[in-house]
């Protein structure tokens, strides 16, 4: 399998950067989910590895061979695209074959991999169907078996699921996950949704304005986000990030209105500028215990998986603590809360966190 | 309560169809003079001339309008020459518009696999224009670029030694040359059209296309002519509509001659109309060519309506 690696890529539509000078390895036989809001470059970085964009500038590499100028035909790569794409007036059988058939292939290795993936998708039944007779989201399961039934070294998807309404999307995210855990190719899988890419992701590569901020395993990068941004677009509600002017530098040690603890930072207490902690690190209650801080509820609403989410006041100081119990306070009530120091990240001036 | 929600939700209804009324209402007020120029100049000549094809009605006649019935349609399919005239309009529609689709096909694929070439659109509006001249204008100067004694095509004849040919009154050469300039003329809107069906089809099916690694007989026929075969037809048909009417290059470049070798069924119309003043026969001819012509459109809202469904199923 190819590893890819990326040298000083950078690619610019007149003004505008899309990608500006990434230098970086997308591991081989594991999924790199390139992740960022609209127009943060993850599909142009994608697209320009699949050879339907070309460099401004820098390199790309397939293990140690320079493919930048090689045409998308011969990079050896399957793509699934956010629209389905089906082959038209033809049964769902040959549209699965189609790419097999110039890959010089025995037919009995055609329709054992044909039968294979068809079975993979769930789409076994459909064999004979035309195209056209399927909703979106099969028709996306087919794009995705013929990406899969060519055994590229390098598959890529670009948001395969964006298009395909509510109730199809899950059982293709379901799908996609048991053929990722299937296959031993590289795999990037671009994204603006972090549930996605939570669920799906071995690494996730973040972008913001075409650069990647941090790439590591969806826990870490949730729990340890090396900059802002990234505590801000992963989770839901994202990182409360407590500024200067609630915070209190003295020596090796900040203290806070948020917490009761002081915290001992060392040297590194010279360059925090602003504290982040994430909504479920805020251990609320109804009583108050030892070393607590009071808050005040001042909104209360019902979160996904019975999961409440509260606003909190701390004197002029408001954050969001999510809890998985009912605290019994209502809004205006006061409540008491506790935050574990590990849980607490410091990010200097430039908003990286130390 | 329940009354006064009730009563809100009538006026608002009411106020909903008050307003779709006075919309409607407009909409009509502003279709009425459109409407009145097209059934003027339109509708009412068209059931005026119908119900002239059954008279016999010659201006240079002293002898008033008398109603004969299908005569004039009889003499006309039993007039040979008028139907070697029709199978001749045909016979031209035909070849002019089977090599204007292979070169408008041709040139337009060029165009659009080089979509980044430098001068690209400068080369565009360059090649359309032979499509915006006015055809009289195109007739005129195709008629002196072949003039036998100072054209530029025989100045180039017999400076390679070849014999002076005189293009238009051929007998032979007549009805070629009429199809060349008609081509020379139209295979731009082919490949505007080509453009055009090409532009139709999805880039990503393309790109998956190529991702895929189809070879390009693949790509053509699973990719692009699913796509691309409705717009194609469209060109197709509307230049079909408009050969059948041609008449500028005709009238002008050979007025029908040599004999009748490029006599075309409108230049007839024109001769019955406007040199003969037989209005009851030329009627009738009207008559034949409006079906001709209401047959190909219906021919056409077919492929558009198919082109929709196609749409629709995707």
């Amino acid at each position: 399998m190819y590893d890819i690696n990326l040298k000083s890529l950078t690619k610019s539509f007149g003004e505008l950067q899309a990608v500006n000078d990434i230098t970086f390895s997308i591991p081989k036989s594991s999924v790199t989910v390139l992740l960022g809001p609209s127009g943060c470059g993850k599909t142009t970085l994608m697209r320009m590895i699949a050879g339907l964009d070309t460099p401004t500038s820098g390199n790309i590499f397939f293990n140690d061979t320079d493919v930048t100028r090689v045409p998308t035909k011969r990079r050896n790569l399957g793509m699934v695209f956010q629209s389905p794409v089906i082959y038209k007036g033809t049964s769902v059988k040959h549209n699965l074959e189609l790419p097999l058939l110039s890959e010089k292939l025995s037919s009995s290795e055609i329709a054992k991999r044909v039968n294979d993936v068809a079975d993979l998708l769930g789409i076994s039944g459909d064999l004979n169907k035309m195209v056209e007779e399927l909703d979106n989201g099969t028709r996306q399961k087919i794009a995705v078996g013929r990406a899969v039934a060519r055994q590229p070294q390098i598959i890529l998807f670009d948001e395969p699921i964006t298009n395909i309404d509510i109730t199809a999307k899950l059982e293709l995210k379901r799908s996609l996950k048991e053929v990722f855990s299937r296959l031993s190719q590289t795999i990037v899988y671009v994204t603006h949704d972090q549930t996605e890419a939570m669920t799906l992701a071995d690494q996730i590569a973040l972008m913001q304005d075409g650069v990647i901020t941090q790439c590591a395993p969806p826990k870490e990068i949730y729990e340890k986000p090396n900059n802002q941004f990234a505590g801000w677009f992963l989770g839901n509600p994202g990182m409360n990030f407590i500024d200067e002017e609630h915070i209190n530098l003295s020596g090796t040690e900040i203290t806070s209105s948020l917490f009761i603890q002081t915290i001992e930072a060392g040297a590194k207490v010279s360059k925090v500028k602003t504290l982040g902690v994430r909504a479920e690190a805020i251990n609320v209650s109804s009583k108050q215990t030892p070393n607590s801080r009071e808050a005040r509820v001042i909104r209360k609403s019902l979160g996904i998986g019975g999961q409440y989410l509260l606003d909190l006041e701390y004197g002029s100081l408001k954050v969001k603590a999510r809890v998985t119990h009912q605290v019994g306070r209502d809004v205006g009530e006061s409540v008491w809360t506790v935050i574990d120091s590990n849980n607490i990240i410091m990010f200097d001036e430039n908003s990286v966190a130390i | 309560m329940t009354k006064k929600v009730l009563d809100f939700e009538s006026k608002i209804k009411e106020k909903k169809t008050s307003v779709a009324s006075t919309n409607k209402r407009m909409s009509w007020l502003l279709l009425t003079p459109v409407l009145i120029f097209f059934g003027l100049m339109n509708i009412l000549p068209t059931i005026w001339m119908l119900g002239l094809s059954f008279y016999d009605y010659t201006l240079t006649s002293s002898k008033g309008a008398t109603f004969i019935g299908v005569t004039n349609y009889m003499d006309f399919v039993k007039n040979e020459q008028l139907s070697q005239s029709v199978t001749r309009t045909f016979l031209f529609l035909l070849i002019a518009i089977i090599f204007q689709t292979l070169f408008g096909v041709l040139i337009g694929v060029l165009f659009w696999k080089n979509d980044k070439m430098p001068g690209r659109r400068f080369a565009l509006t360059l090649f359309f224009t032979p499509m915006v001249v006015t055809p009289i204008a195109t007739a005129l100067f195709w008629k002196l670029i072949l003039d036998p004694t100072f054209g530029v095509i025989n100045y180039f004849l017999t400076s390679l030694g070849l014999s002076k040919t005189d293009f238009l009154t051929d007998t032979n050469l007549a009805f070629p040359t009429l199809i060349v300039v008609d081509t020379w003329m139209w295979t731009p809107f082919m490949a505007l059209m080509t453009l055009a069906a090409l532009g139709s089809v999805p880039k990503a099916e393309l790109e998956a296309a190529s991702v895929d690694k189809l070879p390009i007989r693949r790509q053509i026929t699973t990719v692009i002519w699913p796509h691309a075969k409705f717009i194609l037809m469209l060109g197709i048909l509307l230049r079909s509509i408009d050969a059948f009417k041609t008449m500028d290059l005709t009238y002008i470049m050979t007025n029908g001659g040599p004999g009748d070798r490029t006599e075309l069924i409108a230049l007839s119309l024109y001769r019955f109309a406007f040199k003969s003043f037989k209005l009851g026969y030329s009627s009738a001819v009207s008559v034949f060519l409006l079906f001709v012509a209401i047959a190909l459109t219906a021919i056409y809202l077919y492929v558009l309506n198919a082109r929709k469904k196609a749409e629709e199923q995707s």
